[in-house]
């Protein structure tokens, strides 16, 4: 090869792009050609001197870009997150389909407590400088992100007048405390699936319980509802948690959660599912979830029907 | 060291039918599953936005726009080729756009809005600390808007080759199907981008 042709193949050359024959030709060239090596030379050098100068995102922007994908996906699909799918899976999936749902609304002085509860909990995790400080309004403050690890380490992302992670393991106190605020981040569903996630699989606390029975009753994200529903089911014998589930059967316009909530009541012997499930076919327009309830009820020797 | 590569090779396949299983997934309307899908390719296709377009609202409006696409279409996806080159089909259009509209602009504004308020672009440049020795500061601004500079030189195609070859590490064979041309082409692209960029900083190497 000549030095002009080989010359002209040194950047592909560098990068590993020559077929074999071309590739042996240069390197043949290269070891008795001084000056097409030093041309090889600065093409290295050009490459180690642009190395450095890849940007890295901001720290915050992946978080950000995904929490700003979930709402543009929810203002995309809220139109379509009605009833209207026939068939048991499309129950399901249409359940799934708006599992990002915003919108939230909690009483404000629940959410209040909440608030204060996270400031101060908070300002225990990170012992240096007034963070969550009285002179902060606790309104000022949400969660924006709530990313679990594969280490059982949770990493939750909370504005105040400005962003601070804060990251710990699942079964520290004051993350759990963290995680139950977030189950109620108004504003942010993507937020309340995660928490409510990771709650779930620590539903053996009262308190946890407890938030998790609310986001049943009060979610208005049926995904949340759900992935709460989960939580519930080591629980679904007993009493305080089979009443919320009865009047969540009542009550729930989502499909999937209806049918979620029949599988947890049928699982256990109890006469008062009876007339749940008898009231429920009386008013329910969804065949399937009526075919549901007059299986249960048969299984249970029990009429179809309230005369 | 062989079993090494076999698992290596085994859980690649494995990955890739994990991933195939999860598309069906969200083709059927799980939205967990397209969660998972993002997941796994949102960080490198955030890093890519950010280094073809510097700037950080910029590959915001990528990522968003880039995710939208595929969350809508991707009940159209046949699997006649990779997931991720369909992907970065979309991504590479969404940011050729964009690298082709400042073109016609032709001045990039050095000062961009950002959520923390207004940023110089060279800032992004800088590799040194507040404390380091200030004429090895000045050096790397100046090194930074000379690079900057003979990025901006090419254009847009040029770019995208260079960008997904020197900084992403993709093979040329993989970029011409991304970008929907030949092998060939994308070398060419290559060869054409690193030719300016030593024409440009030559008298730095």
């Amino acid at each position: 090869m000549t030095c002009d042709a080989v010359i002209k193949e040194l950047a592909l050359y560098y990068y590993g792009e020559l077929a074999p024959e071309v590739e042996e030709g240069v390197e043949d060239h290269l070891q008795a050609c001084s000056s097409c090596q030093a041309e090889l030379d600065r093409q290295r050098s050009l490459a180690v001197m642009l190395d450095p100068h890849e940007l890295a995102p901001p720290p915050d922007l992946l978080a950000e870009c995904r929490h700003e994908l979930v709402r543009a996906i929810y203002r995309e699909e809220a139109p379509d997150v009605r009833r209207a799918a026939s068939d048991p899976w499309g129950l399901f999936r249409e359940a799934f389909r708006s599992i990002w749902h915003p919108g939230i609304r909690f009483a404000q002085p629940a959410g209040a407590v909440a608030l204060l509860a996270m400031g101060f909990f908070a300002a225990r995790l990170i012992p240096e400088g007034r963070i969550f400080g009285p002179s902060i309004p606790a309104d000022a403050m949400s969660i924006r992100s709530v990313q679990p690890d594969s280490t059982g380490r949770v990493q939750i992302s909370l504005d105040e007048t400005r962003r601070r992670v804060i990251s710990g393991r699942i079964d520290d106190q004051n993350i759990r405390r963290l995680l139950l605020a977030a189950a109620r981040e108004q504003d942010n569903p993507g937020v309340r699936v995660e928490s409510v996630q990771l709650l779930k699989d620590q539903s053996s606390s009262a308190e946890t319980r407890g938030v998790l029975l609310e986001a049943v009753l009060h979610d208005p994200n049926p995904g949340v509802r759900l992935k709460a529903l989960e939580g519930l089911k080591a629980f679904s014998a007993d009493a305080e948690v089979r009443r919320t589930l009865a009047q969540v059967l009542l009550k729930d316009q989502n499909a999937g959660v209806r049918i979620q909530v029949i599988d947890l009541l049928i699982a256990h012997q109890d006469p008062t599912t009876i007339g749940v499930l008898q009231t429920l076919i009386g008013k329910e327009d969804n065949n399937y979830i009526r075919m549901r309830c007059q299986n249960a009820l048969r299984a249970m020797n029990a009429s179809l029907g309230t005369f | 060291m062989l079993q090494d590569a076999a698992g290596a090779v085994s859980a690649r396949a494995v990955s890739k039918l994990d991933e195939a299983a999860a598309i069906r997934a969200v083709q059927r309307g799980d939205q967990d599953a397209f969660e998972r899908l993002v997941r796994a390719y949102d960080q490198s296709v955030l890093r890519l936005a950010m280094n073809l377009l510097r700037s950080a609202e910029d590959a915001r409006d990528v990522y968003q726009e880039a995710f939208l696409r595929v969350y809508r279409n991707i009940h159209t996806f046949r699997f006649d080729c990779s997931f991720h080159t369909w992907l970065y089909r979309i991504v590479t259009n969404i940011c050729l756009d964009h690298l082709r509209k400042r073109r016609v602009r032709r001045e990039e504004a050095a000062v961009v809005d950002t959520v923390d308020g207004p940023v110089d672009r060279m800032d992004s440049f800088e590799q040194e600390g507040p404390g380091a020795d200030p004429e090895r500061r000045l050096w790397n601004n100046q090194l930074g808007i000379r690079i900057e500079s003979a990025l901006c030189d090419l254009t847009p195609r040029e770019r995208m080759v260079f960008e997904l070859r020197h900084y992403q590490g993709m093979r040329l064979r993989a970029i011409g199907d991304v970008l929907g041309t030949s092998e060939e082409a994308a070398k060419n692209c290559l060869f054409r981008a690193t030719q300016k960029m030593r024409a440009v900083l030559g008298d730095l190497i």
